[in-house]
């Protein structure tokens, strides 16, 4: 016999004997998974599912939560499913929010802790119609500007006061409908979101006036993750373990944009949100030029104590906030 | 057999009427094809814009109704306060009365229907069992924020809804129309907002509804939203998730979101979309549907619309290639008919080339030019067989240029008969005829061709016709077949180089010991026939008439080195001759006196003159006895022994006779000794003039042939004066 046959032999002999390796080694992670017992976690995003949470989907999807020894529950977000009450409530271990909201409830005596700053940068604007004869911001005077309660309005009030802007606010809700109905001149929008919607609805960027409060001096970093700061005392590994899986997942969905919107949209489609994959794919490009600005990965998932405090100043002008809770007691993410 | 084919006239003309009827063919084809393809794409695209027009009218009557009774329930709650059993009825009413709408909501202001209740929104809707109702105030449905509630307060008037989900409502796809009430005072003054009435239309009816409209296309139709978002679509998916735009910005086609900005604007349009994944090429037709500023677009696939463009585009093709078939043959057939005589023409001029003029075209019978090539044809071997005639006929008298001349000239083809007035010399040698009896036989021919080479030269070079040489007599004649103007000039100026040449013959014979020549011209100008004259086997052209005759009669009463002329010939050139004398003659047949002129010479353009030596005659002492004898015939016919000579010099004698002697006569003088023997010499010559003198006559006669005897005895006598 030759050497050739001999090992013609051999081969399959020894892919089997990989393949019975293999099978056992994972019979024993997975066992080992159970033996280690995944901890069980669940996160409510502030928002209904989109690429906005990306991440998430794409952690839960590619199973780096469980990697990281957690079972995560992705709940379904939605304007009337308010995060910090399932926080309170214990119905979510975590939760996504924005900042100033997260300041406020920490304020009011929520003890609630930032784990981690996803977004950097704020995405909220206000849209104008050029055809209004708005390009400056002291074209907004005596314009009527739609604007969305809460938070949304921290912003574009600090911003019309900055300005001297008398404008007539009109409060609304989640659709750009008056806007395209010319019910007004200007309203805010998410850059990632509703800016995107008016483009597909036939309106062309160079028909729009866009002013970003993120340079306007108004940077309010947006979503972070949040839980009880009992959670993050009692089990601070875990936590930081779903900072760093999601920080993960998010890397993931970057580097694999039609796969993360494949995610995204087997979500959303779940939840019937009625949209559609350029939607998306705007909204996780853009969600990149937010949680990563200037591709800066060292301070990725990391709230800057100078963010913190901006947007304390703004929350105590406005008198939302009687004092600015401590940085350190409120962020306990990653240094 | 390409070859052939190739050189062949059918061919090349098969080619020619082909390829030229295939681009002619070509041109208008194409120009039909493009022309009633556009005629017909304009039709297509006129039904395909007529039919999306019709779908989007259609569905805006159902928008309008809809509006309408919204808009009435609105107009009933402001005029009249009503309960709210009512309200309910009337809710309840309008939803059922009006098939295209879903459900229908009264939705107040916070506190505007009742103080104690902040919302308050009846709403009846066609659920999956018959009529619902629903109050729509609710923690999970805060109206007051709601698109439909929102939007029309703040735009204080009604509106169309962009169309959703309407989540917590009427759970389904719909759009609703919104028409906001108000608080009238009593003159029905607008005052303060009460709520909005809402009529929703479920998309999914709507769907059925446009699906229901018949449009003959295996295309289809959709409807998109003031944003752009699919209303009703046939792909499900499509309905509310994306919007031409998002369609534009998958595609990456920025043409997609050009149309799709077209048709937000309420534009109507009809353009090429290009491929679509189901459908394959395509139109889209599109319309607005004005009463919610919607569009409705309809896909026309190219193969329906083109379908009668493809059909006359290959039904005229077929009858190219049918007319081509046919052309083909008749061309063929065409070019046969013109080759085939072509050909045979050809094998003829082959003949022609080997010498054989007898050609038989008369198979080709057509009109046209080949007939006319043809005929041609067969007239050119005529003619060359004329020409050959021609040719054996004068080529022994004309020189090649008068040959060639005459066949040139029309006229000169012209050979039968024909009355011309031409000039005609006749020359004869003096005394020959006698002289050569005493001759040699080849010193006759010798001196006969000396004489007629000189003379046949000097006539070829005034162009005269040689007509005939008998013996030492030439007929010549000027005028005819070639026509010359100046033929009398000619002819006179001919007789007289003819004498002038004698002069030269005369020294030449001298030298060769042969006796001295005189000859006598005469020069006659008078209408005769000319033509062809002899038979078949031997032809000449000649001349006939008593002209010639005339001619011949004046020749006669010449003698040696005379040129005489006629009296017509005389007044033709009057003014540029040199008479030397008149003669009055006697002819026979001819009633009283003719006149006939010594020409000495001619001036102008010939310019010959003779040279004429005055003769002295020498007066004899010592006479010189003669025989005279008539000469009638040119035969010696009698004898005269009892005569002498008293004067005479080389050319003439006075010649004294004892008996009468007529003018005119022509005689031999036998020159004798003292003792009346005959000696040699002797003399011949013509009677000139006679006088009777006494019992004699004194007759004058001049020489024509002097025998170098005699010729010897004068040159002696001269030469002892």
């Amino acid at each position: 016999m030759t050497r050739h046959s001999l090992l013609a032999l051999v081969d399959p002999m020894r892919r089997i004997g990989t393949a019975l390796f293999l099978f056992a080694l994972l019979q024993a992670l997975s066992f080992g998974a159970w033996a280690q017992d995944l901890k069980k976690a669940s996160l409510m995003p502030q928002w209904v599912p989109q690429a906005q949470f990306a991440g998430y989907m794409v952690a839960v999807e590619k199973g780096f939560y469980r990697e990281a020894g957690l079972d995560v529950e992705l709940l379904r977000g939605g304007p009337e499913k308010p995060p910090f009450n399932y926080l309170e409530t214990g119905k979510a271990t975590f939760c996504t929010d924005w900042l100033s909201n997260a300041i406020q409830k920490r304020a009011a005596g929520l003890r609630v802790v930032n784990v981690g700053q996803i977004i950097q940068r704020s995405a909220l604007m206000l849209v104008a119609k050029k055809k209004s004869g708005i390009v400056r911001p002291e074209d907004l005077n005596g314009k009527k500007v739609g604007v969305w309660a809460g938070q949304f309005y921290l912003q574009p009030a600090s911003f019309f006061r900055k300005f001297g802007l008398k404008v007539n606010v009109i409060p609304c809700y989640s659709s750009m409908g008056l806007l395209l109905k010319s019910g007004v001149d200007a309203n805010t929008a998410m850059w990632y979101n509703e800016y995107h919607t008016l483009l597909n609805s036939g309106l062309d960027p160079d028909e729009l006036t866009c002013f970003f409060f993120a340079d306007l001096g108004l940077n309010f970093p947006e979503d972070g993750i949040y839980c009880m700061q009992e959670t993050l005392e009692s089990d601070p590994a875990m936590c930081a373990a779903f900072l760093n899986a999601s920080l993960k997942g998010w890397l993931y969905a970057f580097e694999h944009k039609d796969e993360a919107v494949q995610i995204v949209m087997k979500h959303a489609d779940a939840a019937n949100t009625g949209t559609n994959k350029v939607h998306q794919r705007w909204m996780l490009d853009r969600m990149q030029d937010l949680i990563l600005p200037g591709d800066n990965r060292a301070e990725m998932g990391k709230l800057k104590q100078g963010d913190y405090i901006s947007v304390g100043e703004v929350l105590l002008t406005q008198k939302l906030i009687g004092s600015l809770p401590p940085f350190d007691q409120f962020y306990r993410g990653p240094k | 057999m390409t070859l052939r084919l190739r050189s062949s006239i059918a061919f090349k003309m098969m080619i020619l009427v082909l390829g030229g009827t295939s681009v002619v063919f070509g041109v208008i084809l194409l120009y039909s094809y493009y022309s009633s393809r556009s005629f017909l794409l304009e039709e297509s695209e006129n039904n395909a814009r007529n039919l999306t027009q019709y779908v989007a009218r259609r569905i805006e009557q159902e928008f309008r109704s809809v509006a309408k009774a919204t808009e009435s329930l609105a107009s009933f709650l402001e005029t009249a306060k009503c309960d709210e059993e009512t309200l309910l009825t009337l809710l309840r009413r309008t939803v059922l009365r009006n098939k295209e709408i879903y459900g229908s909501a009264v939705a107040f202001q916070p506190y505007a229907f009742d103080k104690g209740t902040r919302a308050f929104a009846p709403y009846y809707f066609r659920g999956k069992e018959g009529l619902k109702f629903e109050q729509l105030g609710s923690d999970a449905y805060d109206y007051f924020t709601k698109d439909w509630y929102h939007i029309p307060v703040v735009l204080k008037g009604p509106v169309w809804i962009e169309p959703y989900f309407d989540e917590g409502g009427g759970d389904i796809m719909m759009t609703t129309f919104s028409f906001p009430f108000y608080e009238r005072d009593a003159d029905g003054k607008k005052g303060e907002l009460r709520g909005i009435v809402t009529a929703d239309v479920s998309l999914e009816w709507l769907a059925r509804l446009v699906s229901s409209i018949r449009i003959e296309t295996s295309g289809f139709c959709f409807i998109i939203s003031e944003t752009g978002s699919f209303v009703t679509h046939p792909q499900p998916k499509m309905i509310m998730r994306e919007s031409i735009f998002s369609l534009a910005e998958e595609l990456k086609d920025p043409r997609v979101r050009h149309l799709g900005r077209s048709m937000i604007r309420q534009n109507s349009g009809f353009v090429d979309i290009g491929s679509l994944p189901s459908v394959g090429e395509a139109f889209l037709a599109y319309a607005p549907i004005s009463a919610v500023r919607w569009s409705v677009g309809a896909i026309f696939p190219k193969s329906e619309l083109l379908a009668d463009v493809t059909a006359l585009h290959q039904q005229t093709v077929l009858m190219a290639l049918t007319g081509m078939g046919l052309l083909f043959l008749v061309s063929l057939l065409v070019a046969k008919s013109f080759s085939r005589p072509l050909r045979r023409i050809a094998q003829a001029t082959v003949q022609v080339a080997g010498g054989n003029l007898d050609i038989n075209l008369s198979d080709i019978r057509s009109r046209d030019e080949v007939g006319q090539l043809a005929q041609a044809f067969t007239r050119m071997t005529e003619g060359l067989k004329e020409r050959d005639f021609i040719r054996d006929t004068f080529g022994r008298y004309l020189t090649k240029e008068v040959v060639n001349r005459l066949l040139e000239s029309s006229d000169g083809l012209r050979l039968g008969g024909e009355k011309r007035e031409i000039s005609m010399i006749m020359s004869d040698l003096r005394g020959f005829t006698a002289l050569t009896a005493t001759m040699h036989p080849e010193q006759v021919i010798a001196f006969l061709n000396r004489y007629l080479g000189r003379m046949v030269d000097v006539l070829v070079d005034y162009r005269g016709i040689i007509d005939e040489i008998i013996g030492d007599g030439i007929l010549a004649f000027f005028g005819a077949p070639e026509t010359l103007e100046d033929h009398p000039a000619r002819a006179v100026a001919c007789a007289l180089k003819m004498q002038i040449e004698m002069d030269e013959i005369n020294a030449l014979n001298e030298q060769d010991g042969l006796p001295r020549l005189e000859m006598g011209v005469a020069v006659n100008t008078g209408a005769v026939v000319v033509g062809n004259i002899g038979s078949e086997k031997r032809t000449k052209y000649g001349a006939v008439g008593s002209e010639v005759n005339m001619t011949g009669r004046i020749q006669s009463f010449t003698v040696g080195g005379q040129v005489l002329i006629s009296e017509p010939t005389y007044n033709k050139l009057a003014d540029i001759l040199d008479i030397s004398d008149v003669l009055q003659v006697q002819m026979k047949g001819v009633p009283g006196a003719v006149k006939l002129y010594d020409v000495a010479g001619i001036r102008g353009q010939y310019d010959v003159h003779l040279k004429r030596q005055e003769e002295k005659r020498i007066l004899l002492s010592h006479k010189i006895n003669v025989a005279v004898h008539r000469v009638d015939e040119k035969t010696v016919a009698l004898t005269e022994a009892s005569a002498w000579i008293d004067e005479i010099s080389a050319s003439s004698a006075q010649v004294v006779l004892a008996y009468e002697i007529n003018q005119w006569q022509d005689v031999k003088l036998l020159l004798l000794d003292d003792q009346s023997r005959p000696s040699a010499g002797e003399i011949y010559g013509k009677v000139v003039s006679v006088t009777q003198v006494g019992s004699h006559y004194v007759a004058n006669v001049r020489f024509t042939s002097v025998s170098p005897e005699a010729y010897q005895m004068i040159h002696r006598l001269e030469q002892a004066t």
